[in-house]
């Protein structure tokens, strides 16, 4: 019998810095073989483990679309993240997973997609939103909202770059009042505001949101104002875990295991919750 | 066929199982308290007492475990598996309440993916109930459903029947098998065995009426209520026979280390609180929600079994003598009430 708890031993293979405490690692198995069966896809999530320091929880933020790898990108926070943070390429680091559902893109096929992030919340959406660009030809217009509070906290800057580049996507960035610098060339104002103005068309159209939740809270009702229904939008939701296998009983809201029914949830399914977020 | 074990070859039971490499632990008497402990014979074995201090999970579910071990040198890593951790073992003397949790736990820790560490214990272990000849104000098995002779959970049931005798049941074919091995141990069916000593235990609530009263009022004044008193020890859900809750945390040096997994609580703050500090349970009436939720509701969905077997020892153990079956009464009657106003 398997143990549930033994995670892979991956070697870190790439970093990149992405914004102030946040850094990202390309990790490869140091077992091919494990690597070959390996398979996720967009929306799972893993926990990662510092062998001394213990484990931690976050999306897969690569996409499943580019199977050679895989991607976390974490924020220097707790004890395990600031000892995941004292590693360098050739390190070895655990990898349990993938854990939890994923978001349903074959049944977004013909539409158009919004992705909506706030700050860390992009490298969840990363692995959506890649993989959906690289099955480009499957969807309608991309459209991509991101804010951060300031321009050096924006992640993934460089591929902020090719997406504003590209014209089959429609990149929209944003910090916060106070968080540009004179050259900024991007929007400035808060995630909600910046949705409303950009008025994204909810015909025909799939939205994806993830941020803090100060920033859900206000964009769910704005994309309810420009007529998304509610099984139309999509989130994906974080809460503490430590086994990530519905056994060690803590992420649950209400009857809903997030590691197990989850991460990914419609905003329908979120309202029928209790509220215990 | 029926088999009776008297009292006094309850030793030669014991030195039999031990002889054959058998582990074997029985409630024990320990200063004030009674412990289910290994016993080398009989003479330790309390027979007295309504109900162990600990509960039967930390013999399938210890308090702390390695799940891995590792080695690092420089940045490479060595993971070694933990192994021995499930000794062939009876535990002679536990209570059907106890037995009961098991088969409950069994679902969780079996649900889509096995933890091994449970289920090899499982596998390793039998368990030889006493079915209760007493019971005290705090027992409330009849409530949830049990009984003080209930057999699901154990492998052989034992039911007394005179000071000295014990009528014997075989419940599994893990407990067949045992009987088999040491059918010397066991005398033939006895004449008085219809006479059994069994508690009887008060019902305290009628429990149909909980849970439908728990879908409809996740916010409601009796989870602040209830959690005035409470001082978030935890107390409650490490004495539980079928609280599961656990945390996965490194116990390490330079070189070498330990993943370990240990009881948690539903009750401390820090069991839910993210990194950022937001607590999506900050309070302790939302965490004594979430007790009472679990155990009554979202576990009955999830698994169709009530994750409580009235055992008590929440409210024996309770500093702040706080009562489990005293707020399921109340919920019974806030229940009642809201029936009668429609």
């Amino acid at each position: 019998m398997d143990n549930i708890y033994r995670p892979y031993l991956m070697n870190i293979s790439d970093m990149v810095e992405e914004a102030p405490g946040v850094r990202t690692y390309r990790l490869n198995f140091l077992n091919e073989d494990e690597g070959k069966k390996f398979q996720f896809r967009a929306g799972q999530f893993a926990l990662y483990s510092v062998f001394g320091y213990g484990e931690c929880t976050f999306c897969i933020a690569s996409s499943p679309t580019r199977m050679d790898y895989i991607e976390c990108t974490f924020r220097q926070a707790g004890r395990v993240t600031n000892a995941l943070r004292e590693l360098n390429v050739g390190d070895t680091l655990g990898f349990r997973g993938p854990y939890g559902n994923v978001f349903p893109i074959d049944e977004w096929e013909g539409k158009n997609l919004v992705f909506i992030a706030g700050g860390i919340a992009l490298p969840p959406l990363r692995s959506v939103i890649w993989n959906c660009l690289d099955l480009r030809d499957k969807f309608k217009d991309v459209t991509i909202i991101y804010g951060a509070k300031t321009v050096a906290d924006l992640v993934y800057k460089h591929e902020l770059k090719e997406w504003d580049a590209r014209d089959d996507v429609n990149l929209v960035t944003t910090v916060d009042p106070g968080g540009e610098t004179p050259d900024w060339p991007g929007k400035v104002g808060f995630v909600p505001t910046v949705v409303e103005q950009a008025e994204p068309s909810s015909n025909n159209t799939i939205a994806v949101v993830c941020g803090p939740p100060i920033m859900i809270k206000f964009t769910l009702p704005v994309l309810e104002k420009l007529g998304f229904k509610q099984d139309r939008v999509y989130t994906t939701l974080e809460n503490r875990m430590k086994c990530g296998l519905g056994k060690c009983g803590r992420c649950n809201i209400g009857c809903t295991y997030v590691c197990k029914e989850g991460p990914v949830f419609t905003a329908q399914e979120i309202n029928k919750m209790p509220d215990e977020f | 066929m029926e088999k009776s074990l008297n009292k006094k070859d309850f030793d030669n039971f014991i030195t039999s199982l031990r002889g054959k490499g058998y582990k074997t632990f029985a409630p024990k008497k320990n200063n004030n308290l009674v412990v289910l402990d290994e016993v080398q014979g009989a003479d330790e074995i309390s027979l007295d007492h309504v109900i162990t201090n600990n509960s039967i999970k930390e013999f399938f579910f210890p308090k702390t475990e390695n799940v891995l071990s590792y080695r690092m040198e420089k940045n490479q890593v060595q993971i070694e598996e933990p192994e021995g951790f499930a000794v062939k073992a009876v535990i002679f003397g536990s209570r059907p309440c106890d037995a009961f949790s098991l088969p409950v736990m069994d679902k969780v820790f079996n649900w889509d993916c096995s933890d091994k560490f449970w289920v090899q214990r499982r596998e390793a272990i039998t368990i030889v109930t006493i079915a209760c000849d007493k019971c005290d104000s705090y027992c409330f098995c009849t409530s949830v459903g049990l009984a003080p002779d209930a057999k699901q959970g154990s492998d052989v049931l034992l039911t007394k029947i005179s000071s000295d005798n014990y009528v014997v049941e075989t419940v599994t074919e893990k407990g067949e098998s045992l009987i088999k091995e040491f059918e010397s141990v066991f005398s033939g069916p006895s004449s008085d065995s219809s006479d059994r000593q069994v508690a009887t235990v008060e019902k305290k609530f009628e429990i149909e009426k909980v849970k439908p009263w728990l879908d409809e009022n996740f916010v409601h004044a009796v989870w602040t209520d209830f959690s005035l008193k409470c001082i978030g020890c935890g107390a409650c859900t490490f004495v539980c026979p079928t609280c599961h809750c656990f945390d996965i945390v490194d116990e390490c040096t330079m070189t070498k280390g330990d993943r370990v997994k240990n009881w948690d609580g539903c009750q401390f703050k820090m069991f839910t609180m993210h990194t950022s500090g937001h607590n999506p349970r900050s309070t302790q009436g939302e965490r004594w929600r979430q007790r009472i939720m679990h155990k009554f509701k979202y576990y009955v969905e999830k698994f169709d079994s009530i994750l409580c077997v009235g055992c008590g020892r929440c409210s024996r153990v309770c500093p702040a003598d706080m009562n489990i079956s005293e707020m399921l009464e109340i919920i019974e009657t806030e229940a009642s009430q809201s029936e009668n106003k429609e």
